[in-house]
């Protein structure tokens, strides 16, 4: 990891110096040892202080609609979730593929409190599938299990069983929303949860509002959320996020084949119809 | 201010009895570091060693997340009930500076919040000193301190395996911890050398009121940009900050009768300004960053008197950013302040 990161701040560093792009977005050490920040370096000579290592937390692609511009080109660091994140946002139109320059590295996941990653630990996709050039070489990582232990236990459990584990869950959601504003995929200018006229969620915290926030939420990922785990790693009361985002990801991949992200010249697969979609509730 | 020496079972044995004639709450260990829970007996409370304090502040029993405040039918209105006899016991001298902050913010001023009022009467706050501040403290630096006392009903230091030194601070504490003997010179060596050692272990300072005046003519500085580039405007350091007491207010249809709640708001949602114009006078993200700054260090000096930030590092821990507030201000007094 240690040359790629010295490879990745060279490439930057020239590509800055060559104009090829205004600015490079990418991770800059956290304070006293933290959380890496991400930043926009703007100048060749400031790429020496990018970093790229497990204290590198977020989804980069989040910053993405922040600094692309109509005109120019703009760089982006991007590991495996994040370049997919990158074809989310590509397929939903949300900036031109030549205003971004993307700088593909693989990555060997990233750490919360010392501990990998949940998400990073079941990750399938490590190197990024769309780049203009690559950094290094691909990361080696074994496939996980298309579902996890833990998900087939969850699954086994009979519905209402289910519910309660849901449930105990969410009561403890203070609607503090980082999950939504660390997720490249959340882009909306108005979030239902704020909607007012009318009214769609209620803004307590009751178990059925913070319920119904936490089941659309996933819904609205419905083949498009990309895994990276960024969401439950922000949370701080500790809810497992993913959970929700892994059962609908499973409905998407087993009623129209498709894993969001992976195929930048396809459509989103809700935002097609195809005569062959399964339609077993139709009676 | 009244001390004693408690022994651990004397703690036990005061607070298993308080658990059953009303309510006790305590951190227990959770899903993100420690929860308040309602606990029965003392051996179900954590020993919060891995966390300096817990996720939620104290301020959670004064300003609970979501609550009720009442209902109507018609014209025929009812007040939501509101909890009996509660002690909280863990409550760390910055969660308590920050209860007395709340109340000069909600009570002390006219009109009264009564809500916050009523639920203080009926509270008893224990706090536990730290021994071990963690490296996201600074309760020091900020003016407050890991033995302070402010806020809370009495505050307990551990001496050793047996022996907790107490330091009654209100009426209400003595209802707690009285009759117990006084601590002997060594013990108050004792006490004093655990902080001493506490406080050598939190180096960050800030001179509040320097750091006023340079807020006071920051606001249009093009720092604000820079330092909110990394913000993603979560909301989650206003909501665990024990001091951030913003709310909004939802009223809900509920079985024929309507309910108005209130409920957490932060100063980072884009909504939180919006007027009914459309107008938003802090659409721009490097806005509501801003806000949260000169709130804690300059807003609230000017409506109480005093700076809001107790150096708690809540922010610091949970900022999905990386984003650490005392970096914030040292940028600040540089690039603003020319320090």
């Amino acid at each position: 990891m240690e040359d790629r990161v010295e490879l990745l701040r060279t490439r930057a560093a020239a590509l800055l110096r060559e104009q090829v792009v205004t600015g490079i977005l990418g991770f800059l050490p956290g304070t006293r040892g933290g959380v890496a920040q991400v930043g926009l370096v703007t100048r060749a000579e400031d790429a020496e202080g990018l970093v790229l290592d497990a204290s590198c937390t977020q989804n980069i692609a989040k910053y993405l609609l922040k600094v692309v511009r109509a005109e120019g080109k703009v760089g982006v660091v991007a590991r495996g979730c994040e370049a997919r994140s990158i074809v989310v946002l590509l397929q939903e139109r949300q900036f031109e593929r030549a205003r971004v320059y993307i700088l593909g590295i693989g990555c060997e996941g990233v750490k919360k409190n010392g501990v990998l990653s949940a998400s990073c630990v079941n990750c399938a996709y490590p190197n990024p599938v769309i780049y203009d050039e690559l950094v290094g070489e691909a990361a080696v990582k074994e496939s996980p299990a298309e579902i996890i232990a833990e998900d087939e236990r969850f699954y086994a459990l009979a519905p209402d069983e289910r519910w309660r584990v849901l449930e105990e869950d969410v009561s403890r959601c203070i609607r503090c929303y980082a999950c939504r504003e660390v997720c490249p995929s959340c882009y909306c200018p108005v979030c239902f949860v704020d909607a007012t006229m009318p009214q769609l969620v209620g803004r307590t915290h009751h178990l059925s509002d913070n319920m119904v926030f936490h089941i659309m939420r996933a819904l609205h990922m419905a083949g498009r959320c990309v895994e990276c785990g960024a969401c439950e790693r922000a949370c701080p009361m500790g809810i497992d996020l993913m959970r929700f985002n892994r059962r609908v990801a499973k409905s998407v991949r087993e009623r129209f084949g498709a894993i969001a992200g992976v195929a930048p010249e396809e459509s989103p697969p809700l935002a097609v119809f195809d005569p062959a979609d399964m339609q077993e509730f139709i009676r | 201010m009244r001390r004693a020496i408690i022994t651990r079972e004397e703690l036990r044995r005061i607070l298993e009895e308080r658990a059953r004639t009303g309510s006790l709450y305590a951190p227990v260990a959770g899903r993100a570091g420690y929860e308040w829970k309602r606990v029965s007996a003392v051996a179900e409370i954590a020993d919060c060693s891995g966390e300096p304090h817990t996720r939620v502040p104290a301020k959670r029993f004064l300003f609970p997340a979501s609550e009720e405040i009442f209902r109507f039918r018609g014209a025929e209105a009812v007040e939501s009930e509101t909890p009996g006899r509660t002690v909280v016991f863990g409550v760390r001298p910055c969660d308590g500076r920050a209860l007395a902050f709340l109340m000069r913010f909600f009570v002390e001023r006219a009109p009264a919040d009564p809500y916050v009022a009523r639920r203080r009467e009926n509270t008893l706050f224990v706090g536990i000193a730290c021994n071990e501040p963690a490296d996201s403290c600074f309760c020091l630096g900020v003016g407050g301190g890991p033995h302070s006392t402010a806020g809370l009903d009495a505050l307990l230091v551990p001496l050793d395996e047996r022996r907790i030194y107490v330091t009654v601070c209100t009426e209400r504490g003595a209802e707690l911890f009285s009759g117990f003997p006084e601590p002997a010179p060594a013990d108050e060596e004792e006490r004093r050398a655990l902080e001493r050692r506490a406080e050598e272990k939190i180096s960050f300072r800030v001179d509040t009121q320097k750091l006023k005046e340079i807020l006071d003519r920051a606001f249009e500085h093009p720092v604000w940009e820079r330092l909110a580039f990394p913000c993603v405007n979560c909301g989650a350091c206003t909501l665990l900050c024990p001091t951030c007491h913003c709310f909004e207010v939802t009223d809900e249809k509920v079985r024929g009768a309507t309910s108005r709640h209130r409920v957490w708001d932060s100063c980072q949602f884009l909504l939180y300004s919006q007027h009914a114009s459309g107008h938003n006078p802090r659409a721009h993200p490097a806005a509501r960053f801003r806000n949260r700054v000169m709130d804690k260090f300059k807003y609230t000096v000017e409506q109480v008197g005093e700076v809001s930030c107790v150096g708690c590092g809540r922010c610091i821990r949970v900022c999905p950013a990386g984003i650490d507030i005392r970096s914030t201000i040292e940028v600040i007094r540089a690039e603003v302040g020319g320090a």
